[in-house]
């Protein structure tokens, strides 16, 4: 990665690190649950959105269905912790295993096609699961499922309440951080430089001795495995899962979210969904007509800014520094 | 009014909110104002806010006046909960209402607990959400689907005994469990089932189906789709002649004011049991109608007649309860009477479900006829809430 | 014997020829969506949009007390120029980034949700339905069958032999063609490859609006409207191939076929994910589509 964008993603990460001390420790004083828990949200839609970066940034895969894993995640997690025992560790342990599998599996199907096929294969598997979900008694149908008990999480210091929104919160910045942190670690491995390079020039892999099907599997993988996770919190923030967490809205938004971040920066869609979920909770209030703002606002990145807030950032530092863009 | 929104939420941020005897008691509305769901959405505002000017008007609740906070939640419960978390933490609503999805309103009613908190509902006729999924903290002002059955039933048998019927459900929890206890109560009485078909909610085009029924020969044709998906059916079924020589009745959510002008002639004839018309022959809900006429130049309909009175609902219990406080208000609340547009409406403790009479309304030149009645202890039904 | 033919008769029969009447509707809402596709290589992602667009101006129209057949020809004659305007506005600006199919698809995705809360902010949350212009039905063989569906798939047809003639058959067609096939050189041999893909788009755009106006008395009119057809469409054209007008019609029928026949022996519910299967089978071992692009014919 270039020198200019390195400085202002690592950037970026102090910005929003900063932010969230200063904001938390404000919570903290005012002793607010409310936002805290709008941004343990915005946390966990921010997951979903980095594995569509994954995907998208890094390797060139625009997915729009990513919610299936997302959901799959949601409601693996929901059912273990209601019926089975309320056990952060059982729950999202059972949801890595589960979706790196499930993921994996999938992944034979969706990587068969490239560009837009694969964005409308992973439109149509994710349209599928989310009517079988809807249309399944045992998993709630259309209700979802309710009355998903508050988690104490186990931890040699002692008990975290999920209940309580400052903890809840750290430990979902916690989960989410290491996701990142784990995908960014990736990138710097071979394996990340093959990822980035089937993005630039796919075709002309093979021919240089690169299989290329098998990182694109394991990114694939790897992404599933980021939006379940992801998922697998939601249930613990919120006590419940819909089927409206797999539907073509949810996958949409973390689109949306990258975009409006920043493609390909990691960062950028984490920034994006602590902005976007500001955004929504207040123009929401402010008026019933909220999409057209946000599909205006949305609409202009793509047309004005297609590389996003922390994209043009980037983009001014290796202006500055005379780096070729 | 901006300023003021900010000052409450700085208020709320520094935990400093200070409680005037004057300042108004607030009432959180999330209601789908997007969406598919946003006609639905429409009344509900309509009929709370011809209500908030009726009683901020008339003094208010107990020297205080009401102020409604609106919130879109677009029919997700995922976004519903997350407005109403909103509501009860930043806004400090004192109660909240509005949510019309069966969804919505389990994943908000959960929260309501959480947060110590009442809400009622004022659309949702899942039996579940008085029933097996009970919440202490959930009431329900409107009727729910199994009321409704009883008083299409008890008409059915009346008017068409013996009656062949064929059921059209759309295929969701709510269109199923519907469709069956509609069946329950209408072959309890005498009538025979010939046929049943679930259709996608969202469905297109509903003739491929039209073999079926035609095969059924049924005399009685009963369905529970809802808003646009009714248009549909009622216009492909006269397009195709499906509904000659027989009688289409259904459930209360199937034929209202918001899709009546869209069916036109082909729901000429529907019957339906509902918990209301505009065209109840009482001096209250003259009065309703003709201020709602006047203030929104359309006719109220279940939904806004039902969301009208919830605010009565709760004016009679705080003020019985001398306090807007979750437990004061809750005893006050269980066994309260109250009127309405629709007439006296009684709480019932055991399941926080409202007894009401029930119609059977039948449309009309565009309009919902009255032509039979059940009363409230007859459609009811038993008491399925073992939480409280 | 008779149990066979009667069978045949009162239950295949009729569900054969009401998909057919249903296959034809998809077609004409995937006609536009592929011709997009096979020139400018956009996923319309708002096409239902542009669909629900005739709708509602039909219904407007229809208001002002003009003729049905009037308001058939005007509404394509109003949404041609939006068409255009949206490609050259909007499309062309990120038409020549590295990523162009992402963030064309991405733009028109933000486009739909625009315009569906126009259209609720316009006409009102409510649905509405414009009269049938023909109503009675005929009855044949025992079959009863609506008179305005019988002139729906008399339409349908001409019109998707109409388009399937300009693309193939005119001067227009084969500039248009050319330009998808190699735009470089169509511009150096003086092709005005911006002009023509800003018409096709808005061809694209008319067709879909023209679809509108044509199913609106049958499917009503509300905000959300153009989510609801639009699904099938987007399996019909995968399933038939990207650009393929051939592919579009073949899988169009196919595919309706198959959701009208199934809905006899198993539930309905299941149709849609059904669809949706043969769509991921055909992309796996057929990842360009039965008939893939109109380059090829």
């Amino acid at each position: 990665m270039a020198d200019a964008a390195g400085r202002v993603i690592r950037r970026t990460e102090y910005i929003l690190l900063a932010a969230t001390a200063i904001l938390f420790v404000v919570g903290l004083m005012a002793g607010d649950t409310f936002f805290f828990r709008l941004a343990t949200e915005s946390l966990i839609f921010g997951g979903l959105a980095l594995a569509v970066d994954l995907l998208l940034g890094i390797v060139g895969l625009l997915s729009l269905g990513q919610a299936l894993y997302f959901g799959f995640g949601a409601y693996v997690s929901a059912l273990l912790l209601k019926e089975v025992a309320p056990s952060f560790w059982l729950a999202t342990g059972a949801v890595l295993a589960a979706s790196a599998v499930v993921g994996y599996l999938s992944s034979f199907i969706a990587l068969r096609s490239k560009g837009v096929y694969f964005a409308l294969i992973t439109f149509g598997l994710a349209q599928v699961a989310a009517k079988t979900v809807y249309n399944t008694r045992e998993l709630g149908a259309s209700d979802g499922i309710i009355g998903i008990p508050i988690v104490v999480i186990g931890t040699p210091f002692g008990g975290l309440d999920t209940a309580n929104a400052p903890v809840f919160f750290l430990v979902t910045l916690g989960v989410i951080a290491l996701l990142y942190g784990l995908t960014k670690y990736l990138l710097a491995t071979p394996m990340g430089g093959i990822w980035h390079a089937v993005r630039a020039n796919e075709a002309r892999l093979p021919f240089i001795g690169f299989d290329t099907l098998g990182p694109k599997r394991a990114a694939f993988t790897l992404a599933a495995m980021i939006a379940a996770v992801s998922g697998a919190l939601y249930p613990m923030l919120r006590g419940f899962v819909s089927p409206e967490l797999l539907y073509f809205s949810t996958s949409g938004n973390a689109v949306v979210t990258v975009v409006l971040g920043g493609v390909g920066t990691l960062i950028g869609p984490l920034f994006g969904s602590a902005l976007l979920t500001g955004l929504r909770s207040v123009i929401g209030t402010w008026t019933e007509h909220h999409q057209i703002l946000i599909g205006l606002i949305f609409v202009a990145v793509v047309v004005l800014a297609p590389r996003g807030i922390v994209g043009i950032a980037i983009e001014r530092a290796k202006r500055r520094a005379g780096e070729q863009i | 009014m901006k300023l003021k929104k900010a000052v409450i939420a700085v208020c709320a941020l520094m935990g400093t909110v200070a409680v005037h005897a004057a300042e108004p008691i607030k009432i959180g509305v999330v209601t789908p104002l997007s969406g598919t769901y946003a006609p639905i959405g429409q009344q509900v505002r309509w009929g709370l806010d011809l209500a908030v000017k009726e009683i901020n008007a008339a003094g208010g609740v107990m020297g205080r006046q009401i102020e409604l906070l609106y919130e879109d939640e677009e029919a997700n419960p995922a976004v519903a909960t997350q407005k109403a978390e909103k509501l009860f933490q930043v806004s400090k609503v004192d109660f909240l209402t509005g949510t019309v999805n069966s969804g919505s309103t389990l994943a908000v009613g959960q929260l309501a607990e959480r947060n110590n908190r009442l809400i009622a509902t004022t659309v949702s006729f899942a039996d579940s959400i008085t029933g097996d999924k009970c919440s202490p903290n959930v009431f329900r002002v409107n009727a729910r689907a199994g009321m409704q059955s009883a008083a299409l039933a008890e008409w059915l048998a009346k008017e068409k005994p013996k009656a062949n019927v064929f059921f059209i459900g759309p295929d969701y929890e709510m269109g199923r469990s519907t469709v069956a206890a509609f069946k329950k109560a209408a072959e309890a009485k005498g009538a025979k089932t010939v046929g049943e078909v679930f259709a996608p909610l969202d469905n297109k085009d509903y003739s491929p189906f039209f073999g079926q029924i035609r095969a059924a020969k049924p005399n009685v044709i009963y369905t529970s789709v809802a808003g646009n998906d009714t248009v549909r059916l009622f216009t492909q079924m006269s397009e195709y002649g499906v509904n000659r020589n027989v009688t289409i009745v259904g459930a209360s959510g199937t034929v209202t004011s918001q899709n009546l002008s869209a069916i036109g002639k082909a729901a000429e004839g529907f019957v339906t049991g509902v918990g209301y018309s505009p065209k109840l022959d009482t001096p209250e809900n003259k009065k309703f109608v003709a201020a709602f006429q006047a203030a929104y130049k359309a006719l109220p309909d279940l939904y806004g007649a039902d969301s009208y009175g919830v605010l009565y609902f709760y004016k009679a219990a705080a003020e019985k309860a001398g306090s807007v406080d979750t437990d004061k208000v809750r005893g006050a609340m269980r066994d309260l009477e109250w009127s309405t547009p629709q007439g006296r409406k009684k709480m019932r403790a055991g399941d926080h479900q409202a007894m009401q009479e029930m119609y059977a309304v039948t449309v009309r030149n565009g309009q919902f006829d009255i032509i039979g009645k059940v009363s409230a202890e007859a459609a009811v039904g038993p008491d399925a809430c073992t939480r409280f | 014997m008779t149990a066979l033919f009667d069978s045949l008769q009162f239950i295949y029969a009729p569900q054969i020829i009401n998909g057919l009447s249903i296959g034809v509707a998809v077609i004409l809402m995937a006609l536009g969506l592929t011709i997009i596709f096979g020139l400018l290589d956009v996923i319309n992602m708002s096409h239902g949009e542009f669909y629900a667009a005739g709708a509602y101006l039909s219904v407007t129209l229809l208001g002002l007390d003009l003729s049905f057949w009037l308001v058939l020809v005007l509404v394509p004659v109003i949404l041609f120029p939006a068409g255009f305007l949206i490609e050259r506005y909007l499309i062309q600006r990120v038409f020549h980034h590295r990523d162009r199919h992402i963030l064309t698809l991405l733009l028109t995705f933000g486009l739909a949700i625009v315009l569906e809360d126009a259209y609720r902010l316009v006409w009102g949350a409510n649905p509405m339905r414009p009269e049938t212009p023909i109503s009675g039905a005929t009855e044949f063989l025992g079959i009863y069958f609506p008179q305005y569906r019988l002139f729906l798939m008399a339409f349908g047809s001409l019109l998707i032999l109409g388009v399937w003639w300009v693309v193939y058959k005119t001067p227009a067609g084969a500039i248009v063609r050319a330009a998808a096939y190699d735009r470089d050189m169509s511009a150096s041999l003086g092709v005005p490859v911006k002009a023509v893909y800003a018409l096709t788009f808005a061809f694209g755009v008319a067709l879909a609006g023209l679809a509108g106006v044509l199913l609106a008395p049958i499917y009503s009119v509300f905000p959300t409207m153009g989510k609801d057809f639009i699904l099938l469409a987007f399996t019909v054209v995968i399933v038939g191939g990207l650009g393929s007008i051939k592919g579009a019609v073949i899988a169009a029928l196919l595919l309706t076929q198959l959701q009208s026949i199934s809905s006899l022996f198993i539930s309905p519910v299941w149709s849609d994910p059904l669809v949706f299967g043969v769509m991921v089978l055909v992309l796996m071992f057929r990842p360009a589509g039965l008939f893939g692009g109109f380059k090829n014919g």
